[in-house]
């Protein structure tokens, strides 16, 4: 079984980042940039589907600019075959990656995709489901496990009321949720060998698709700054502020 | 001479950072020093299971990855900065690297294997309670009777020495006092008539061991009378290896500082906008930018073998010893009456500048050593 796994270069988790000064979006020149953290849960649980003997090549895949080179070579150290970075200097959205990967997925044929449940830069959760239906697959989102079984695969999903498991026909989509797997962290060895994994290289006109964006984004504002806390002596002082000061009772 | 990490490397040092943020939290650090063992299987399991971080610099032909002593320096930087509880630097910078200098092509390949795959824990015991570097320090005996040797005498100062499965001595024949007369040896950590005993030290992040030999059978590594040479070596690149950990730990408090001072708030401004503190960061910055730039240049000697590594070394040593240690006093004083709480973790850095100062001889020796290496 071929899996196909598209990750995201976004900027790093442990960075805070900064509203641009004009307002249009965050700050990302001279800051640092990683793969988007459910994308390498996607990328180990593939990797674990391979050990187990279930899939036999992992390509990863990502849409971007040339940098999302450097993402794809972080998922080679961790375990994938091979990668593919579809280049543009646009701000792609949802929409169009799913178009990209749905031209992609015809092309390689993979009888599953994994993808994380959302990127941590735009928080859209959008790409899985748009390419499920795109696809016209079934799709199995938030997974917490995942069980490939019986030509099928069972998905435990992450819901409000506890879990849902569902049981999905192959080929199928499944987006990644935080506790499906703890990802690896690549040896030097592994680094070393992911240099020599192949990166194809295309355009998303390849694709046949147009990556320009459909949305604009009005403004970017940094959350209003929380004020200094105010300590009180009484429950009776807490009560008559919070009807009177914060007038949420 | 230009210098500069691969994008590979920095890649390495990346997910090296982020596990060892992940696995080495100060959390880790505070419950590990309170214990006698002074490190955790488990953790010790992932370093190696996941990382192979005890093969690094161990040739391919031994079980190791094959890499440098420029990749190991940077293990041994980002170690020194999340200040791991781990017997690393005595396994792998200290009875592997003395392993690999002293052993022969059996010995390296019974022993080295062990220890890259973190099975065995290894450590050099040489040096002893006279407290001296080098080999006019060593009084332990070895005494040879039908081709099997015994050890008497005390080792002192051995990191993780009372842990540790197997320990690689130094020791001389009796009566002797050149260097033609030294030995180095091999003793199981549960050998019959060795007494360990852990020792009450400053810094506690990193153990070490008082170890009494009585009549200790031990295996001859290596040459008879041959190990004054790569005992030298060893400790030439130990310098350099323990150079690069202590700019990492150094690094860490100088971030530390920045981050308190810009936010830290005192007459409405933070003080990280006062001049003091604003030269005192700048001093700070200078110091350990330099002594990483030495580190370097060691650990590239190093890895070249260059001849001119036992002065670099010596100098990356003695400048990381004096950038760290005044880094860590500087740290203190930003934080201002925190920073010498128990509570104020800069005291766990601070601990481990001083005991690394001095370990591997201070900058003092460590400058007697560069005017001896330039023949001065």
């Amino acid at each position: 079984m071929k899996i196909l796994v598209p990750v995201k270069r976004v900027v790093d988790y442990n960075v805070k980042v900064r509203v641009k000064a004009d307002g249009t979006g965050v700050e990302t020149a001279g800051v640092k940039m990683s793969m988007n953290p459910f994308d390498e849960i996607a990328i180990e649980e593939a990797v674990r589907l391979k050990e187990k003997g279930v899939a036999t090549e992992i390509v990863a895949i990502s849409i971007g600019v040339a940098a999302c080179s450097e993402t794809i070579r972080t998922a080679l150290a961790m375990g994938a075959d091979r990668g593919v970075l579809v280049e543009t200097d646009m701000a792609v959205e949802p929409i169009a990656v799913a178009k990209m990967l749905k031209a992609l997925v015809e092309k390689e044929q993979p009888q599953l995709v994994i993808l994380g449940k959302q990127a941590i830069d735009d928080d859209m959760s959008a790409t899985g489901q748009m390419l499920a239906a795109l696809l016209g697959w079934p799709q199995g989102t938030f997974a917490s496990k995942v069980a490939v079984e019986n030509g099928g695969i069972t998905v435990t999903r992450e819901v409000d009321g506890g879990l849902e498991t569902v049981a999905l026909t192959l080929p199928a989509v499944v987006t990644t949720d935080l506790r499906l797997n703890e990802p690896r962290y690549a040896s030097l060895p592994n680094i070393r060998k992911a240099r020599k994994k192949p990166i194809e290289t295309m355009k998303p006109a390849d694709l046949g698709v147009d990556p320009t964006p459909r949305l604009t984004v009005l403004r970017v504002t940094e959350p209003p700054k929380r004020r200094a806390g105010q300590k009180v002596g009484s429950v009776a002082e807490l009560v008559m502020k919070l009807r009177t000061e914060a007038k949420v009772i | 001479m230009q210098f500069s990490f691969t994008s590979e490397q920095e890649e390495f040092r990346s997910i090296l950072r982020r596990f060892l943020e992940a696995k080495s939290p100060a959390t880790a650090v505070r419950r590990l020093m309170e214990t006698e063992t002074g490190w955790d299987r488990t953790a010790w399991h992932d370093l190696n299971q996941q990382l192979g971080l005890t093969a690094v610099h161990i040739p391919e032909d031994y079980g190791g990855q094959g890499f440098s002593f420029v990749e190991l320096g940077i293990v041994l930087e980002e170690m020194g900065r999340a200040l791991l509880c781990a017997p690393y630097f005595a396994s792998t910078a200290l009875a592997a690297t003395a392993i690999l200098n002293a052993g022969t092509e059996a010995q390296k390949r019974e022993w080295l294997p062990q220890i890259a795959n973190g099975s065995c824990i290894a450590t050099l015991a040489f040096t002893e309670p006279n407290g001296r570097w080098d080999t006019s320090g060593v009084e332990m005996t070895a005494i040879s009777s039908d081709g099997r040797f015994r050890l008497d005498g005390v080792k002192s100062f051995v990191l993780d020495g009372h842990t540790a499965d197997l320990i690689v001595v130094l020791a001389r024949r009796p009566g002797s006092t050149g260097n033609d007369s030294l030995s180095f040896f091999t003793v199981p950590g549960n050998a019959s008539g060795l007494a360990r005993r852990p020792l009450q030290v400053l810094d506690p992040t990193r153990k070490q061991a008082r170890l009494e030999f009585r009549s200790v059978e031990a295996d001859l590594l290596g040459e008879e009378g041959a190990a004054a040479a790569p005992f030298a070596k060893t400790m030439t690149q130990a310098a350099a290896c323990l150079a690069n950990e202590m700019v990492g730990g150094a690094e860490r408090l100088r971030q530390s500082a920045l981050d308190y001072a810009t936010l830290r708030v005192q007459f409405g401004r933070t003080i990280a906008s006062f001049q003091s503190m604003k030269h005192k960061q700048a001093d700070m910055l200078v110091d350990v930018e330099l002594a990483k730039s030495a580190a370097y240049a060691a650990a590239s000697a190093a890895a070249e073998d260059n001849a001119d590594l036992p002065a670099i070394a010596s100098l990356a040593k003695a400048a990381a010893s004096e950038a760290y240690m005044q880094t860590a006093i500087s740290t203190i004083q930003i934080h201002g009456g925190i920073g010498f709480t128990w509570d104020n973790d800069t005291h766990l850095w601070f601990k481990r500048a001083k005991s690394s100062e001095v370990f591997l001889g201070d900058p003092a020796w460590h400058r007697e050593l560069i005017m001896r290496a330039w023949n001065v």
